[in-house]
């Protein structure tokens, strides 16, 4: 039973870092490497959070509040990117220190409008039972209170399958449609692309403004489940970096990512249901991190082209310097 | 082209050089002015200091959207502003300091700014605390949760806390009286004596109205990781917990407990609106009772305590009125407990205590008082289990 309440937990656990690394994955497919993650991540918490509590007000709780915080998430997430991708794509800043300003302007902007949003509620912003419910764990006749089997699978919120889609859908684009071919092309090497035709610029700023969009609603997911639905200041806790390890982690594969990030999550709360003897608790910590470095070892000497990073990321494109 | 550039560049740097002249003599005015400040301040000391001109820093950790520690200390600062009648400028708060090298510098700023009592509210600020304090003989420092003053030896250093256990007691009461599963929950930060005392607490209180209760205890590792404490109270949930209690600074626990469908006791703030269906009720600070008290000794010119601390009795702390979810009686035997402790002078570690190996901590009748402000009982005891 432990280790059904454990697999359970690292599935949740492993889903926003999902949504994120997805995010991350798209953008640097298109070789912009965004380290603002988590600033993004706080965009959409604190964003999502406003969405449904002023909905509530404004039409109804429940089912309408949980969509606006899907949709206004992801609009704000990636006015986040957007930001990043005009500055590294039109004007060609440095990638990483963008990136890492973006982190420290979007936990800026997540605290400060969080604590806007704790004066206009004068206390708790919280959302209302209806909304919690819309973002609470499926209750599904029969299959739900299936013994095992009910709780493995049918016993999540909808946003974790919500996560699983979206992860199948871009490895289907990615390895299966002309526009994906296109994506990883810009990625791999950008001026072979624009001679091809393939118009670089415009892929580069779409990838990454949908990418942080998925950063934002992975946010969200963690002002509305994990919090559920009240704004905490650290909800997201570090979690964007967690997610831009686990890109190397999953080796760019939008599928991979899947298991990766319950294996993730499930390394973060491994200390809550299974103690080793002689593993101290700030070791377990570290556990996700010391995996990743092992990932890269391994797929560093394997040398498997199809496992490394995109060529160009991280590289800004000049037309004229071909 | 090459030599219009040049000109440019070159009177680019010219204009840079003025503006930093400038700027450098704005500089050599300030020290004047700061000069004149300190000096007016030590006559000050000697003439008087009053209400009037008072100046209180606080450094925080979090700020008061926490809803939490930070919120807490706010409303102690916000209640002794209204009671002494002070200005919004006789008050600098700085809000989201680490509990690193830049606490240093937050200290050292409300230094210069001229505040006279310096109050640092987390437990990482006191080596930092200590330092600046060293630096500022004519400041008093006044450190929440820490218990250094005393070994530091310097005069202006003092430590504050109060005796939360004793409210922990009380809300523990409720706990025993509402788990039907006699396995109560507990989200706590750290294993340092103020957790553990507070939780040894707790299940007393459970235990002195629930015999057979049974408390598991886990650790987050950190202050505020909210994140954290949310899948810690979903582990205990999942071991068979149906009474969450908590020791760190989110609202994590109790939502998590309302999602699913167990109870909740808050700490820092009540917690019925953010889980209307699963607080029971929460122990609370009441910190203006410290700062009024600090700030009459300093402009009484008497020295403040090094070590402060007072609970129930004074009214420092104490558990918030109790939601309807709480069970039968529980009012009843909490009012019972209070009476014990404030009119009986009841101690909450009183022997016989053993602790979870089984060795003796406290014989029959024997009591354990705390020698500094911090509570230092750091035994668990017989019938928790922490899982580490």
């Amino acid at each position: 039973m432990t280790l059904i309440s454990f697999i359970n937990a690292a599935v949740l656990a492993g889903t926003p870092l999902l949504l994120a690394t997805l995010g991350e994955i798209l953008t640097e497919k298109s070789g912009q490497l965004n380290l603002g993650v988590e600033g993004m991540m706080y965009m959409g918490a604190v964003s999502g959070l406003a969405a449904a509590w002023y909905t509530e007000k404004l039409i109804a709780p429940g089912w309408p509040a949980a969509f606006m915080a899907l949709i206004i998430s992801f609009i704000v997430g990636s006015l986040g990117a957007l930001i990043y991708a005009f500055l590294t794509i039109t004007l060609r800043a440095n990638q990483n220190v963008t990136g890492l300003t973006l982190t420290i302007f979007g936990t800026g902007f997540a605290k400060f409008f969080g604590e806007v949003l704790s004066h206009k509620a004068g206390g708790y912003v919280t959302c209302a039972d209806p909304t919690k419910a819309a973002f609470a764990k499926l209750d599904l006749p029969y299959l739900s209170s299936l013994p095992i089997v009910g709780k493995l699978f049918f016993n999540y919120n909808l946003l974790v399958y919500f996560a699983f889609i979206v992860a199948i859908v871009m490895a289907v684009v990615f390895y299966r449609t002309r526009a994906g071919l296109k994506l990883r092309a810009v990625g791999e090497d950008p001026a072979a692309a624009d001679a091809a035709g393939i118009r670089v610029i415009r892929s580069k700023y779409l990838a990454t403004i949908i990418g942080g969009g998925l950063c934002g609603i992975g946010g969200m997911y963690m002002s509305m489940v994990n919090q559920k639905g009240i704004w905490v200041p650290e909800c997201v806790s570090g979690y964007g970096w967690l997610a831009v390890a686990l890109v190397i982690f999953a080796t760019w594969s939008p599928l991979r990512a899947i298991y990766c990030a319950i294996i993730f999550g499930g390394l973060t709360i491994l200390s809550l249901y299974l103690r080793i003897p002689g593993l101290d608790l700030q070791l377990y910590g570290m556990l996700p991190f010391v995996v990743t470095i092992f990932v890269l070892i391994f797929t560093s000497i394997r040398q498997a082209k199809e496992h490394r990073m995109p060529k160009s990321c991280g590289v800004n494109y000049f037309r004229e310097e071909r | 082209m090459k030599k219009i550039i040049a000109i440019l560049l070159a009177s680019l740097m010219l204009l840079a050089l003025v503006s930093c002249g400038e700027q450098e003599k704005v500089k050599d005015e300030q020290p004047a002015e700061e000069a004149v400040e300190p000096a007016g301040q030590e006559s000050g000391s000697g003439e008087k200091v009053t209400l009037e001109n008072i100046k209180l820093g606080f450094v925080h950790i979090s700020d008061p959207s926490d809803m939490g520690y930070t919120y807490n200390h706010n409303l102690g600062t916000l209640k002794m502003k209204e009671a002494l009648g002070l200005r919004d400028d006789q008050i600098i708060n700085q809000y989201n300091i680490e509990e690193g090298a830049s606490c240093e510098t937050a200290i050292r700023e409300l230094a210069e700014q001229g505040c006279n009592i310096i109050f640092a509210t987390s437990f990482g600020f006191e080596d930092y605390c200590i330092k600046v304090a060293k630096d500022f003989p004519e400041i008093e420092f006044c450190h929440a949760t820490g218990f250094k003053a005393k070994s530091s030896g310097l005069a202006n250093m003092h430590n504050y806390f109060g005796k939360i256990y004793e409210a922990r007691y009380l809300s523990g009461i409720v706990a025993g009286l509402a788990t039907k599963s006699n396995k109560l929950g507990y989200v706590t930060a750290m294993p340092f004596a103020e957790c553990i005392s507070g939780y040894d607490a707790f299940y007393l209180g459970a235990k002195s109205v629930n015999p057979d209760v049974e408390m598991l205890v886990m650790y987050t590792m950190s202050w505020n990781d909210p994140t954290k404490e949310m899948q810690v109270a979903q582990a205990l949930i999942d071991k068979g917990c149906d009474v969450i209690g908590q020791h760190c600074d989110s609202t994590a626990p109790a939502t998590t407990a309302e999602a699913n469908g167990v109870l909740h006791i808050g700490y820092n703030s009540d917690m019925r609106e953010a889980a209307p269906n699963a607080s029971l009720t929460s122990a609370v600070w009441d910190w203006s009772r410290y700062l009024l008290f600090a700030i009459d000794k300093y402009i009484n010119g008497e020295e403040i305590p090094v070590d402060w601390s007072e609970g129930l009795k004074e009214g420092v702390v104490d558990i918030t009125e109790l939601s309807e979810l709480a069970p039968e009686g529980a009012a009843e035997a909490v009012e019972a407990a209070r009476k014990r402790i404030v009119e009986d002078g009841y101690e909450v570690f009183t022997g016989p205590l053993n602790d979870n190996q089984g060795k003796e901590i406290l014989a029959e009748g024997e009591v354990y008082l705390d020698e500094q402000s911090a509570p230092a009982f750091e035994h668990v005891l017989e019938g928790i289990t922490v899982f580490e």
